[in-house]
């Protein structure tokens, strides 16, 4: 809002533009002896100005300092403390849990990259379980969607999971509950199987049409927290000749999920495949997609063969330090390798 | 769009294939599943042909026998097919089968629909064929298999090694394999494709012993191997199996009469080994296996 628009005898308004005052947001900022003696003007006069000018902004600050100037922004205190409440989604393998600081963040979007048969399918399938822990057991008690764009998802190893999952649940409360009378793990493993909701995608136009839908499709399903897509690149590598054309389409499939993520408070978690990428006269390996893809997430984890023992290293991520753990996947499951005597490996 | 239920199916497990041997089934969790790309990797002579061709035999089982009452197309790009062999697979099948065959007088090779492959660009035009010979052929059995033998054949000559045409060929992989995915999704389908192994060669970046699944190393005929067609291809299919065999694992010689001649022979037979390599659903696990007259059998 500008100062002109004050109602006050135009010698002052003068004063106060060609000092510099052009806009409330820098009267509200300022004391008015400071005020006084920019424009050259009288205290009482400065101080007459600034409680007009707080009557207009409607600010209630008695010192004349107004909390936000620009609409909708919020200062980092309360988004501190927002983010240290939002509840995040364990993969049952607590090493893993611990570099990710404690699971997979909500409101983020994850991307998890590996060679295939590193488990990069295992995980999903695993997230999409352990998003319907119920608040009772730490968990977000919410839905999964899963996306998958390459056949891999098969039901029965999803059963296999959730059955798991269940018995995990039965024997924690046992545990905790062994001298009350133990209250019965309501859900069931056929329950955790309808509350993912699995779309297949056959081609990327359908990928594309799907993520433009996903809108819609939560906003009537207000309790999915997560969004997997396995895997994120398949339909991308064929029938790309101009790969410009190909990091747009991208690019705007990214602002999609961020905008879900933020939205809806729920984690999207993409998984990528790795190639070979030509850089300084050799060849290495990198996650698919290309160099712009790269920024497109908020977090980076990349799965890895270690000698025997399958690895997790966080590559990027806006808060978490770099730092590798180990993971096996058994028959129930995401779990902690049997080595258990070096954990954590800080970089 | 709808998500499809995932309860849909009952008992909640997806359609397998039996192989025709229990010990192979039992390490597959019932056989290769369907609505998914199974890859058999193996060097040449260890029996992929083998287990593709009792594979497209036993698709005709009805499903409540581990089959999927329906028929296979075969596109082979190496030549030349082992008719014979097929032949001689079919005699055995049908006398163990026939009541699939009694009502209708037809026999099993009937049902086995044989197609060669040249090059790539002949395999995009047979399969854009194939989804309007599903909807309008009029067989007694719907196609339900198809087996791809070999793909590493069709990218044996046509491509340099530059950076660009491994591109192409890069591209070309997810395409095949794109396709394939779609119709395996739309019709029910397994599809089995094979390919072949190459020779471990340490390159200086280390790239070539990247290690892809279970195995740390893959061995065959006691030398190390890699399979053929590298990474890019290896993030196409869904599974991944190796078969192998050393040439020191003889088993059962056996004194046979040679009805005609009089004279007597010993067979010898290497035995072959199965591993899983990797799969969505599958634990690391492997089994032993003979290929005899009437198909593969597995060993204890």
């Amino acid at each position: 809002m500008e100062t002109w628009r004050l109602p006050l005898s135009s010698s002052i308004r003068g004063k106060l533009i060609s000092a510099g005052y052009t806009s409330l947001s820098s009267i509200s900022s300022v004391s008015s002896t400071d005020l006084a003696r920019d424009v050259k003007i009288t205290e009482s006069e400065a101080f007459e100005i600034l409680k007009m000018a707080n009557q207009v902004t409607g600010s209630s600050s008695c010192n004349g300092r107004s909390s936000s100037l620009v609409n909708g922004a919020r200062n980092a205190w309360d988004m501190l403390h927002e983010e240290e409440a939002l509840p995040r989604i364990t993969t049952s393998c607590s090493d893993l849990d611990k570099i990710l600081g404690g699971g997979i963040s909500c409101r983020d979007v994850t991307e998890i990259g590996g060679v295939p048969g590193i488990g990069k399918t295992q995980i999903g399938i695993q997230l999409s379980v352990n998003v319907q822990i119920p608040r009772e057991f730490g968990g977000l008690g919410g839905k999964a969607i899963y996306i998958d764009t390459e056949g891999s998802f098969m039901v029965e190893r999803a059963l296999q999971i959730a059955e798991a999952c269940v018995e995990d649940m039965e024997e924690y409360t046992g545990y905790m509950h062994k001298h009350f009378k133990a209250s019965q793990v309501q859900m069931k493993p056929r329950d955790i199987l309808e509350n993912i909701f699995y779309f297949r995608v056959c081609s990327y136009t359908e990928q594309i049409a799907l993520v433009n839908h996903l809108d819609k499709f939560i906003s009537e399903n207000k309790d999915v927290k997560v969004v997997i897509v396995d895997s994120i690149t398949f339909h991308f590598r064929q029938d790309f000749d101009d790969l410009a054309h190909r990091t747009r389409v991208l690019s705007e499939m990214a602002l999609k999920f961020m905008k879900l993520a933020k939205k809806f408070s729920l984690a999207v978690v993409l998984l990528n495949q790795v190639t070979t990428k030509y850089t300084e006269g050799s060849f290495q390996l990198a996650l698919a997609l290309g160099d712009s893809w790269s920024h497109s997430c908020t977090n980076r984890v990349i799965l890895y063969w270690n000698g025997d023992e399958r690895y997790a290293y966080i590559d990027k991520s806006p808060s978490l330090p770099s730092a590798s753990a180990s993971y096996t996947v058994t028959g129930r499951g995401l779990r902690n390798s049997s080595s258990s005597s070096k954990r954590v490996k800080m970089m | 769009m709808k998500p499809r239920s995932l309860l849909s199916q009952s008992p909640t497990t997806s359609l397998k294939l039996t192989t025709g041997c229990e010990t192979l089934d039992a390490c597959l969790h019932g056989g290769f599943p369907c609505d998914s790309l199974t890859e058999i990797v193996a060097e040449s002579g260890c029996g992929k042909t083998q287990l593709c061709l009792q594979l497209s035999l036993c698709a005709q089982l009805p499903i409540s026998n581990g089959g999927l009452d329906g028929s296979a197309l075969y596109l082979h790009s190496e030549f030349p097919f082992p008719f014979r062999r097929l032949h001689q697979l079919s005699r055995s099948f049908h006398l163990s089968n026939p009541s699939i065959y009694a009502d209708h007088n037809d026999n099993p090779c009937d049902h086995v629909f044989i197609q060669n492959v040249h090059n790539v660009d002949h395999l995009f035009d047979v399969m854009s064929k194939i989804e309007s010979f599903v909807k309008n052929s009029k067989t007694r059995l719907p196609l339900k298999l198809i087996v791809l033998d070999s793909v590493a054949a069709l990218f044996r000559s046509e491509f340099e090694n530059t950076p660009s045409d491994l591109r192409k060929r890069a591209s070309c992989f997810f395409k095949i394999s794109g396709k394939l995915k779609q119709l395996a999704n739309k019709f029910g389908l397994a599809v089995v494709i094979t390919n072949q192994v190459t020779d471990f060669v340490e390159s200086s970046d280390g790239l070539s012993g990247l290690r892809i699944g279970n195995l740390r190393c893959l061995y065959s005929s006691g030398r190390r191997v890699v399979p053929a067609l590298g990474l890019a291809w290896a993030n196409c299919v869904n599974s991944r199996v190796f078969i192998s065999r050393s040439d020191d694992s003889i088993c059962q010689e056996r004194r046979e009469d040679d009805e005609r001649s009089g004279s007597s022979y010993v067979s010898r037979r290497a035995r072959r080994r199965f591993d899983i390599v990797f799969s969505p659903y599958l634990p690391a696990s492997s089994c032993e296996f003979v290929i005899t007259g009437e198909g593969i059998c597995g060993v204890r």
